[in-house]
C-alpha cells in the first residue's frame, strides 16, 4: 500500500483550532518570546507611567509654558534663570543636607534596630510588627501629629522641657531655620527607620548562624563577626535599600509641605516643594519642571558612586 | 401566508435597531435632566456651604430641573484641581476663584461680561476692587462676588489692661501696645512663614503704607529698593522682636488661629473666621476679640490686601448656556443676597447694593471689613495683573525679605535680594 493511499483523518473545525493551539502554545514557550512577552506589559507600564511624564517633564522644561497657554520653546532659558536663582541654591544646599543627614541616621539606627530584632526575645514577631508602625501610617497624618508635638503653644515637648526648667516659651522647632530643619531630619528620620530597619532584618535572617559559629569557635569577638562577617554579608541589602532612601528623601514632598511649606524664609524649601510652587501656585509650568529635573543629574551622582563603590568591593 | 421562523441575521438586526433606539431615549432622557458641576474651596464659614448644598441648589433644581453638584475641595487645595481642569480640558464645568486667577487662567475661561454687567446694575454697580481681578482684556473672566477681607484681630480686655481702648491708628501705636502687651504676658502673633494668605494679609499692607512698592504702575519698573522698603523692614524687625514669639517665622495660616484660641496671642492678622468660630465654640474669647482695619504707616494711608472671590465657566464645559443660566440666577439680587448672608458677609460682597444690608448688623464687629474694600488691593499693586505677580508671591519675595530681616539679616541685604528676585521674575514675565 503506497503512501498516497493512506486514510487521511478528516480535517474538522475543532482540529484545526487543536492544532492552531498547539501551534500558538509552541511559540509562546520559546525562550525569545515568553520572555518579551513576560517584560512586554511592565515595559509598556513603565513607559506609559514613567517613561512618557519623565519626558514631556523635559519637554516642558524647554519652555516658557505659564499653566492654561500653549507656550514657546526657549531652550535652556529656564535652567539659566534657576543657575541665576539664589534661592534655587538655597534649596539644593538645603535637599543634599536633608537627604545626607537622614540616610546617615536611618542607615546607622536602621542597623542597630535590625541587629536589636534579629536576637530571640519575648513578643519579638509583634515588636517587629509594631517597628514598622510609623511606615505605615499615611505621612499627612503622621505629620499632623508632628506638628502638634513641634506647636510651642500646645508642644508636649515644650510642655516636659518648660518643667525641667528651660525658660517658656521654650525652643521654636519649626520657627528658627536651624532647628526647622533638624525638626523635618528627625521626622524624617522616624519615619524611615522601620523601611531601613525590617529590610536589613531580612537581609541579616539569609545570614548562616554557621559562619558565626565558626567564627566565634576560632576567637572571633563579637566586633569582629559583625565586622567581617555580618557588614560584608549585609553589603548587597545595605546598597539597595540607601539607594531607595537617597531617591525618596531627596523628592520629599508631604512632610515639608504639611509642616513648614519651606519656611522659614526658604529654610527648609526642598526642590519638590519649590518646583511645586513654581508651577501650580505661579503657573510656571517650564520653570516647575526645570526645577524639579535639576534633582536628576545630583541623584544620577550620588547612585552611580554608590555603585561604582560597590562594584570595587 | 407561511410564515418562516427568523434567521439569525434577522435577529441580530432587530438587537441592533433596539440597541440605537434604547441609546436615543437615553440621550433624550439625559437632554432632559441637564447637571451642571460648580467646584468650590471649602470655606472656613460651614454655614455658607451648606447654604449652597442645602438650599440653593435645591431651589434652582426645583426651579429649572437642572442638577448642580457642589464639588468641594480641601482649603489650599483648589488652585492645584484648576490647574488640572483648565490643562486637561475636563472635570467641573464653573469653580470658584481666588486672587488673580481669572487673568492666569484666561484662555481657560468663558467670557462672562454679559452675566456681571446684569449682576452689577440689578444690585447697585461693582465696587472696584471686584473687578480689578476679574476684567482681562476688558472682558470678564469671572462674576465678582465677595472679598475675604485680612484685618486686625485684637483683644479688647487685653490692650484696656495696657490702656488702649480702641485700637491704635497707626503702626508706631501698634508698636508701643504690642511692646506692653508682651511685657504682660501677651504677645502678638502675626505669620512671617510660608502660608497662603495670613502673611501676606498684613506684609504688603505694610509696605505700602510706608510708600514702599514691588514694582511701578508700569509693571516692569522693579522699585523695591528704596528708602520706604528700608523704613517698612526695620519697623517689621522691631516690631517682631518686641511683640512677638519667634515661632512666627515659621508659621503657616492655622496657627495664629490655634494660637488665638488657645489664649496665646493678643493681637494677628486674619479674616473674621476666627471671630465667626470663637463666638460658636469659645464664647469667652468672642467676647473679647474685636476687629479693626490694619494701621496707617508714616505716609498717613493704610491699605488692606484684595482676596478676591468670583466665578467662572471653563471653555470645555459641555453646556455653556446652562452653566451661564445657573451663574445668572446665583447672581439675581434675591438668592445673592441669602448666599452672602449665610456666611455672616465673610465673603464681603462686592456688590455696591450690599453696602448697607442689613445682613452686616447681625454682627457689627464685621463692617471693617467693608469699609477696607476701598483700600484694599492685590500683591504686586500697583502693578496691573501679570503673571510675574503670581511668581513674586508664590516665592515669596516680599515675605521672605521681611521674615529674613526678622531672623537677624541686614535691612541692605534682604532688600538687595528681594530687588534681584523681582528683577529676575518681572524681566522673564
Amino acid at each position: 500500500m503506497s503512501a498516497s493511499t493512506l486514510p487521511v483523518p478528516p480535517r474538522t473545525a475543532s482540529g484545526n483550532r487543536t492544532l492552531g493551539r498547539s501551534r500558538f502554545r509552541e511559540w509562546t514557550e520559546k525562550e525569545a518570546v515568553f520572555s518579551w512577552l513576560m517584560i512586554g506589559p511592565p515595559i509598556l507600564f513603565l513607559c506609559a507611567m514613567v517613561g512618557y511624564p519623565f519626558l514631556y517633564g523635559c519637554y516642558l522644561s524647554l519652555m516658557h509654558r505659564p499653566v492654561a497657554t500653549t507656550g514657546e520653546f526657549i531652550g535652556l532659558g529656564n535652567y539659566i534663570a534657576n543657575w541665576n536663582d539664589p534661592v534655587f541654591w538655597r534649596v539644593a544646599r538645603n535637599t543634599i543636607v536633608y537627604t545626607l543627614v537622614t540616610t546617615f541616621l536611618k542607615a546607622v539606627g536602621g542597623l542597630g534596630l535590625a541587629l536589636v530584632m534579629n536576637q530571640s526575645f519575648p513578643m519579638k514577631n509583634f515588636v517587629r510588627a509594631a517597628l514598622l508602625l510609623p511606615f505605615i501610617v499615611p505621612t499627612v497624618l503622621s505629620t499632623i501629629a508632628w506638628m502638634w508635638i513641634l506647636d510651642p503653644t500646645f508642644s508636649v515637648l515644650n510642655w516636659l522641657l518648660i518643667a525641667a526648667g528651660v525658660p517658656a516659651p521654650g525652643p521654636s522647632w519649626l520657627g528658627n531655620p536651624v532647628l526647622a530643619m533638624c525638626s523635618l531630619i528627625v521626622i524624617n528620620t522616624w519615619r524611615g527607620l522601620p523601611f531601613y530597619a525590617i529590610t536589613l532584618l531580612a537581609g541579616l535572617q539569609t545570614i548562616s548562624p554557621e559562619l558565626h559559629e565558626a567564627a566565634t569557635t576560632d576567637g572571633a569577638t563579637t566586633w569582629h563577626r559583625f565586622r567581617y562577617i555580618t557588614l560584608p554579608l549585609l553589603q548587597p541589602v545595605l546598597f539597595i535599600v540607601t539607594m531607595f532612601s537617597i531617591i525618596f528623601t531627596f523628592s520629599d514632598f508631604q512632610l515639608v509641605y504639611v509642616l513648614t511649606h519651606g519656611g522659614p524664609a526658604n529654610a527648609t524649601h526642598l526642590f519638590a516643594t519649590y518646583a511645586f510652587d513654581i508651577a501650580m501656585s505661579a503657573g510656571q509650568f517650564g520653570l516647575g519642571a526645570s526645577v524639579a529635573l535639576s534633582m536628576l543629574p545630583p541623584l544620577a551622582l550620588i547612585i552611580v558612586a554608590l555603585a561604582i563603590y560597590m562594584r570595587k568591593r | 401566508m407561511p410564515h418562516s421562523p427568523p434567521s439569525r441575521r434577522d435577529f441580530l438586526k432587530a438587537a441592533a435597531a433596539g440597541s440605537l433606539g434604547a441609546a436615543f431615549s437615553l440621550t433624550d432622557a439625559q437632554a432632559a435632566t441637564k447637571s451642571l458641576t460648580l467646584m468650590h474651596e471649602n470655606s472656613f464659614i460651614k454655614t455658607y456651604d451648606e447654604y449652597m448644598n442645602k438650599t440653593l441648589i435645591p431651589a434652582y433644581e426645583k426651579e429649572t430641573g437642572v442638577k448642580v453638584k457642589y464639588d468641594l475641595v480641601s482649603v489650599g487645595g483648589l488652585q492645584t484641581r484648576v490647574t488640572t481642569a483648565a490643562e486637561t480640558r475636563s472635570g467641573p464645568d464653573m469653580t470658584g476663584m481666588a486672587f488673580n486667577w481669572p487673568f492666569l487662567y484666561d484662555e481657560k475661561l468663558i467670557d462672562v461680561t454679559d452675566i456681571a454687567d446684569e449682576a452689577g446694575k440689578a444690585n447697585g454697580g461693582w465696587h472696584v476692587g471686584g473687578t480689578e481681578a476679574v476684567i482681562v482684556n476688558g472682558k470678564f473672566k469671572g462674576v465678582p462676588f465677595g472679598n475675604i477681607g485680612q484685618l486686625m484681630n485684637w483683644r479688647t480686655d487685653w490692650f484696656g489692661e495696657v490702656g488702649f481702648k480702641t485700637f491704635p491708628d497707626t503702626w508706631d501705636g501698634l508698636l508701643e501696645a504690642g511692646t506692653k502687651l508682651k511685657k504682660a504676658g501677651h504677645p502678638f502673633g502675626f505669620e512671617l512663614g510660608h502660608g497662603f494668605g495670613d502673611n501676606h494679609g498684613w506684609l504688603y499692607p505694610l509696605l505700602w503704607s510706608y510708600g514702599a512698592r514691588e514694582v511701578e504702575s508700569d509693571g516692569k519698573t522693579i522699585v523695591i529698593d528704596s528708602n520706604e522698603t528700608a523704613a517698612a523692614v526695620d519697623f517689621c524687625r522691631k516690631f517682631f522682636q518686641d511683640t512677638m514669639l519667634e515661632d512666627v517665622l515659621g508659621w503657616t495660616d492655622p496657627n495664629n488661629n490655634k494660637a488665638w484660641l488657645g489664649q496665646q496671642i493678643s493681637c494677628t492678622n486674619n479674616a473674621q473666621s476666627i471671630l465667626w468660630l470663637a463666638k460658636r465654640e469659645f464664647p469667652d474669647i468672642g467676647k473679647v476679640t474685636d476687629h479693626a482695619l490694619n494701621p496707617m504707616g508714616p505716609t498717613g494711608k493704610r491699605y488692606h490686601i484684595l482676596n478676591p472671590w468670583s466665578h467662572g465657566i471653563f471653555t470645555h464645559t459641555s453646556d455653556p448656556d446652562a452653566a451661564r443660566a445657573f451663574l445668572r440666577w446665583l447672581m439675581q439680587p434675591k438668592q445673592v443676597g441669602a448666599w452672602y448672608a449665610s456666611a455672616d458677609m465673610y465673603y464681603a460682597p462686592f456688590l455696591k447694593g450690599f453696602d448697607d444690608s442689613p445682613a452686616w448688623n447681625v454682627e457689627p464687629r464685621y463692617l471693617p471689613f467693608r469699609d477696607s474694600m476701598t483700600t484694599s488691593h492685590l500683591p504686586g499693586w500697583p502693578a496691573p495683573l501679570s503673571r510675574a505677580q503670581s511668581e513674586s508671591v508664590a516665592k515669596y519675595v516680599v515675605v521672605d525679605m521681611f521674615a529674613k530681616a526678622c531672623a537677624g539679616a541686614s535691612t541692605k541685604d534682604v532688600i538687595s535680594a528681594a530687588n534681584a528676585q523681582l528683577k529676575q521674575i518681572y524681566q522673564q514675565a
